[in-house]
């Protein structure tokens, strides 16, 4: 009771700091929305049917998920680690029953909403933009575990960038250098066969690999793996990060 | 009485700089403490050790227990650059830092005893004054009802009469059995509060004692400061019946160890010269003297003299005086010449 009293102060601070930044708003739901407008509706296949995009629209929608799982809470959570920092929020917590594992889990489920909001959002407009079909059956619900256990896994990591980056500027910079390799080699866009052969092993030890086919094996109907499996890896990798990312979070200077 | 905190041989460096130096003290329970020094002399270190945010070399307790094993409800600390999420209003930031704890005081009750009511309890952290955003943080800290309290530089940014408010939360909290270690700069502050008083340079604890010894062993005497139109000459003071040692600056005119019946006849002296007076301090020893004397600072250069009228032989001379870095010359006729001691 009183770690779920701690986790929740944590996270209802953080919802509502979240919110009044309407400019962290806006691009967090705007993130999303141009990122179907461009790669699901601007960006067309070739008439040979060559091209980026080549593959049948629902190939893409893990794409489009793994991008807010990536992207929005690595820099959140990376810059609000720096944030904390600088207001010496942390040496503060540190002097309170709040442990950093708790004060990640808050932040993490501040992103889940936030994320899942998002994934929401993005899944509509594929629907409505670019007229992809999505299977409706119980196992397309697998998306949600997927969404959850990929923020929680990149919130680690971002805790992790927050603790090494220890400026806003950095994290951000620090960031980008992380996601922008990992969107576009873990199988999200760009297919493994359009990458040298020796280098699609490599594939293999991106997390984000991981949750863009397990969101694709219920997303698409030609997927040639099961969501379990992933399921599992990213479970796995989640917990890793998660525990890795507690044991960032400033405590003493 | 049981000792509340306890430092023993303390010991803590950033690379090269030794920010504490075998720190000793102990804090009674209930008492109100207060670490004072320059900057960098080691204050914020020696907080953080206590409350187990830096690791260092030395035995630390709190109550008896490690600070890092310490039941954190049992102690409540403002961070000297602490800033919480600018976008909760008062109210907001306190009911969020209660619940991080089991028991804690009532949110409107703190913020009240702080002197925050009203609309400021419903604006943005970010948008208050520097000095509401600072009750805020004061509000925070005292939200649990801490046995212990840590407040590094609580009142900095405060109007005086929120200031005064805050000093009597303060000694309301102490004589409950509070016991309230404090870090601050004013000295007005901490002679007033504490019932001892650190003095930390270099991160050495040079003494400890309860202000008023300290001021009595280390400020020095009375003065009384005489501001002139045009400098005084040396021999303004060779009518008078007894010694006294002048500390001349410019058109400023330091006479120490003057008593109240004798200012008078220091006046009268003035007078019998052609210096108009501007104004005339007599000023008692403070906390600020010994701080000044403690950390070898000084606050204006001065030139000092003691002017003898009793029928000792004194010859006269001309000496220059360093005084803080700053060579002054000045003639100086039928007197002896000291360094100057502020």
């Amino acid at each position: 009771m009183t770690r779920h009293s701690r986790i929740r102060a944590e996270f209802t601070a953080a919802w509502h700091a979240f919110l009044r930044r309407r400019t962290a708003v806006f691009f967090t739901f705007f993130f999303p929305a141009i990122i179907v407008v461009i790669f699901g509706a601007l960006v067309q296949t070739q008439p040979t049917g060559g091209g980026l995009f080549a593959e049948p629209r629902a190939y893409y929608i893990a794409g489009y998920l793994s991008v807010v799982v990536l992207f929005t809470p690595l820099s959140r959570v990376g810059s609000t680690v720096a944030r904390y920092r600088s207001g010496s929020r942390f040496e503060k917590l540190a002097t309170t029953p709040l442990s950093r594992g708790e004060w990640l889990l808050a932040q993490s489920l501040v992103n889940v909403v936030v994320i899942g909001i998002a994934a929401g959002l993005l899944l509509i407009l594929s629907v409505l933009v670019t007229n992809t079909t999505l299977p409706l059956n119980l196992t397309t619900l697998f998306i949600i575990p997927f969404i959850i256990l990929g923020v929680v896994l990149f919130c680690g990591v971002g805790a992790i960038i927050g603790r090494v980056a220890g400026s806003q500027d950095g994290v951000i910079a620090a960031s980008n250098a992380i996601a922008l390799p990992l969107l576009f080699l873990s199988e999200t866009f760009v297919t493994p066969s359009l990458l040298p052969v020796w280098f699609r092993p490599v594939l293999g030890l991106s997390p984000l690999t991981y949750i863009a086919r397990g969101i694709r094996s219920v997303t698409y109907l030609e997927a040639t793996t099961a969501p379990l499996g992933n399921l599992g890896v990213v479970t796995v990798i989640a917990i890793i990060a998660f525990l890795a990312g507690t044991r960032a979070v400033p405590q003493t200077d | 009485m049981t000792a509340a905190l306890v430092a023993e041989n303390v010991y803590k460096s950033y690379g090269d700089v030794r920010a504490l130096d075998g720190v000793s003290l102990s804090v009674d329970a209930g008492e109100m403490f207060g670490l004072v020094g320059p900057n960098g002399a080691g204050k914020t270190t020696l907080v953080r050790a206590l409350t187990g945010t830096t690791t260092v070399r030395g035995q630390l307790s709190i109550r008896g227990v490690t600070p890092t094993k310490l039941d954190k409800s049992q102690v409540g600390v403002l961070p000297q650059s602490f800033t919480p999420p600018g976008r909760l209003t008062a109210h907001e930031l306190i009911e969020y830092y209660a619940g991080l704890y089991d028991d804690t005081r009532d949110p409107a009750t703190v913020l009240d005893d702080v002197g925050l009511s009203g609309d400021s309890t419903t604006q943005w952290y970010e948008t208050l004054s520097g000095g509401q955003q600072r009750r805020v943080c004061v509000a925070i800290a005292l939200i649990n009802d801490p046995a212990v309290l840590f407040l590094d530089e609580p009142t900095t940014g405060i109007d005086p009469a929120g200031r005064r408010s805050l000093w009597s939360l303060l000694e309301t909290l102490a004589a409950g059995g509070t016991t309230v270690f404090l870090t601050s700069h004013s000295m007005t502050e901490v002679e007033r509060l504490a019932d001892r008083v650190g003095f930390l340079n270099d991160g050495q604890l040079l003494t400890i004692g309860d202000p008023q010894s300290l001021i009595d062993t280390h400020a020095g005497e009375n003065k009384l400061i005489i501001e002139t139109e045009t400098a005084l000459d040396s021999t303004a003071f060779s009518s008078l019946s007894f010694d006294i040692q002048t500390s001349v600056s410019g058109t400023r005119t330091v006479v120490k160890s003057v008593g109240p019946r004798d200012i008078g006849d220091i006046i009268d002296a003035v007078d019998m010269t052609t210096v108009t007076v501007e104004s005339l301090t007599w000023k008692q020893p403070d906390l600020e003297d010994v701080y000044l004397a403690l950390a070898g600072e000084t606050l204006n250069p001065s030139r000092t003299t003691k002017t003898s009228n009793s029928n000792e032989d004194t010859a006269p001379r001309i000496d220059d005086v360093n005084t803080g870095g700053n060579v002054m010359s000045q003639t100086a006729i039928t007197t002896t010449t000291e360094e100057s001691d502020q």
